[in-house]
């Protein structure tokens, strides 16, 4: 059985008078301990599906089943708890955190919420998740604004393994980290995924990336699905015009190399 | 060529409850009036502190020594310190940094335009729109209308480079200003940086992480670690000759379209 199985699912926003579909009857499935990419162009929905998928909005149509039972019909307490399972990182670390609050609190308020660690265990936990993304136990005490935005996007990653989730989304989590760092974060997803079965929801416009670290991609144009499948061969050998668009267009390294 | 800006022994110190970091160390250069300079270098290296730095945005708490001098043309000479929104255009690395969430973009356009450029409203407002082409935003009449939430990630990037371009100012600061745009619209936005400087005599301090868009936009690129210049030089010769071993690390740390991918280190699935 999937992990997380999305069908038809539609969301529209109207704006200025008129309706734009963001969400165009969007149908896929993520299995246990798999990376899915959605990739596309600015605009075409990636981050409309994400927030769909982590109902952070509600859909006009469609269903979303994770982990076997029907996500859009949970509330209250069933909600909150099966929320532990899934988890978001997102592309704008300022916003999703309260900037003043410090990296300690921010990690700690997962393992309080969801009863997963003791007060008295709690700052041992948070060492332990800081140690896990790579970052140095006295940052703990730093407010999240003083500190770099690759050190943030660490920090909303040990916050989201914190529940022990078995999907996490991704929206363009590593985009703004340079190269060194981003490949570090994405080894260690990919550790996290082998130790602990981690699904991904991975979004990101970079397409050497999802190539690197999907298994599976969808591209998406203007709220739908343009192509999928595997993510070498669809980079590799894009078939629709977006895909093409996209791979034509990527920045290339050109060295010559002594 | 002629500095629009020399850096002088420039250290930047973050202060906090006793404890320092040390963001910055004794950088010196020129940033070239109409040049394309990008600074690349690992997370928490200082490319935003120097950023900042330059424009003046730093903190009153944080303790700054060194200095920088400013030529611009229209101070006739006289080195005053350049005017943010007229003189630098700043985009920073989270848009939602860059934009009010309450205010309309068309009018957080209009409203740099009408602050320094002196034209009316309904002035402002068509400038606005012109920007929002410019930038290659779909739908300029109804972004202009729009609220920031109402916009995506990549679409909210572009309002905020219309709003640091909209009085024209002699320096151009993008922090991670195109790395939450897909491809195709980064390469629209890289032309458009392009003509910019080329037609309005801009100036570009270009921050990425990105070295192949850096390579590909830069004209000259200067590497960062841990706050302290590493190497500045021309493009081809940093990505061809790095005399630095640490810039070799960054070039071959770049994940192109042919790398290897990751996965195969190790079955995931299955
Ligand atoms: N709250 C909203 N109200 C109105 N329109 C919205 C709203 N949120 C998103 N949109 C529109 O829906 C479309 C899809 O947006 P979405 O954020 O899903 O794009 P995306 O693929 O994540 O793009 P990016 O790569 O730029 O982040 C865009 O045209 C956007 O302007
Ligand atoms: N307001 C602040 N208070 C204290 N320390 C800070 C503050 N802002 C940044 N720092 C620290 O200064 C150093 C340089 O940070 P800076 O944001 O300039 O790095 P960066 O090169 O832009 O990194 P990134 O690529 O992650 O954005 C980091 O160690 C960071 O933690
Ligand atoms: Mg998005
Ligand atoms: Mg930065």
């Amino acid at each position: 059985m999937s992990l997380l199985t999305v069908s038809g699912l539609t969301k529209r926003y109207s704006r200025g008078g008129k309706t734009l579909t963001a969400a165009d009857d969007v149908s896929f499935h993520v299995e246990p301990g798999e990376t899915l990419a959605l990739a596309g162009p600015s605009g075409s929905g990636k981050s409309t599906i994400a927030r769909l998928v982590l109902r952070l909005i509600e859909p006009d149509g469609g269903r979303i089943e994770f982990e076997g039972g029907d996500f859009l019909a949970l509330g209250g307490s069933a909600l909150r708890a099966r929320r532990a399972r899934l988890q978001m990182v997102f592309q704008d670390p300022l916003a999703a955190f309260n900037p003043r609050a410090t990296v300690a609190r921010v990690l700690d308020d997962p393992l309080r919420i969801h009863g997963i660690a003791s007060r008295a265990e709690r700052p041992r936990r948070i060492a332990a998740l800081l140690e896990r993304v790579g970052l140095a136990a006295d940052l703990a005490p730093r407010a999240i604004h003083e500190i770099s935005g690759g050190q943030r996007q660490r920090v909303a990653i040990a916050r989201a393994i914190a529940t022990k989730p078995s999907l996490i989304v991704l929206d363009e989590a590593v985009s703004a980290l340079d190269v060194s760092v981003r490949g570090q974060i994405l080894d260690l997803l990919l550790d996290l995924q082998r130790e602990q079965r981690i699904a991904y929801l991975f979004i990101s416009h970079d397409l050497g990336v999802v190539r690197a670290i999907a298994h599976r991609v969808i591209l998406l144009d203007a709220g739908r699905i343009a192509e999928s499948g595997d993510a070498r061969a669809v980079i590799d050998t894009p078939r629709s015009a977006i895909g093409k668009a996209l791979v034509a267009a990527a920045p290339r390294l050109n060295r010559n190399r002594p | 060529m002629t500095a629009l800006a020399s850096i002088r022994d420039l250290s930047v110190t973050y202060r906090r409850d006793g404890s320092e970091v040390a963001a910055l160390k004794n950088i010196t250069f020129d940033v070239q009036a109409g040049e394309r300079l990008a600074i690349i270098g690992e997370s928490g290296s200082g490319k935003s502190t120097l950023a900042l730095a330059i424009a003046g945005l730093l903190p009153a708490s944080v303790r700054i020594e060194g200095h920088i001098d400013w030529f611009l043309p229209s101070t006739s000479g006289a080195k005053a310190p350049p005017l943010l929104g007229r003189d630098i255009g700043f985009v920073f690395q989270d848009p939602s940094a860059s934009l009010d969430p309450v205010i309309t973009v068309g009018k957080q356009i209009a409203e740099v335009a009408h602050t320094h450029l002196g034209l009316t409203w309904s002035q402002s407002f068509a400038k606005a729109k012109q920007l929002l082409e410019r930038v290659r935003l779909p739908d300029p009449d109804s972004a202009l209308r729009a609220y920031p939430h109402q916009l995506s990630g990549g679409q909210k990037q572009r309002v905020a480079i219309a709003a640091a371009i909209a009085a024209g100012p002699r320096l151009l600061i993008a922090d991670e200003a195109t790395s939450a745009l897909d491809t195709i619209v980064q390469a629209e936005i890289v032309a458009l940086i392009r003509r910019l400087v080329a037609e309005d005599g801009m100036t570009l301090l270009f921050i990425s992480h990105d070295i192949a868009l850096a390579a590909k936009l830069a004209e000259r690129i200067a590497v960062f670690r841990h706050g302290q210049l590493v190497e500045l030089g021309a493009t081809a010769r940093i990505i061809n000759a790095p005399t630095q071993t640490y810039t070799r690390t960054l070039l071959d740390a770049h994940i192109g379209l042919d790398a290897e991918p990751l996965l195969n280190r190790g079955g995931t699935r299955g």
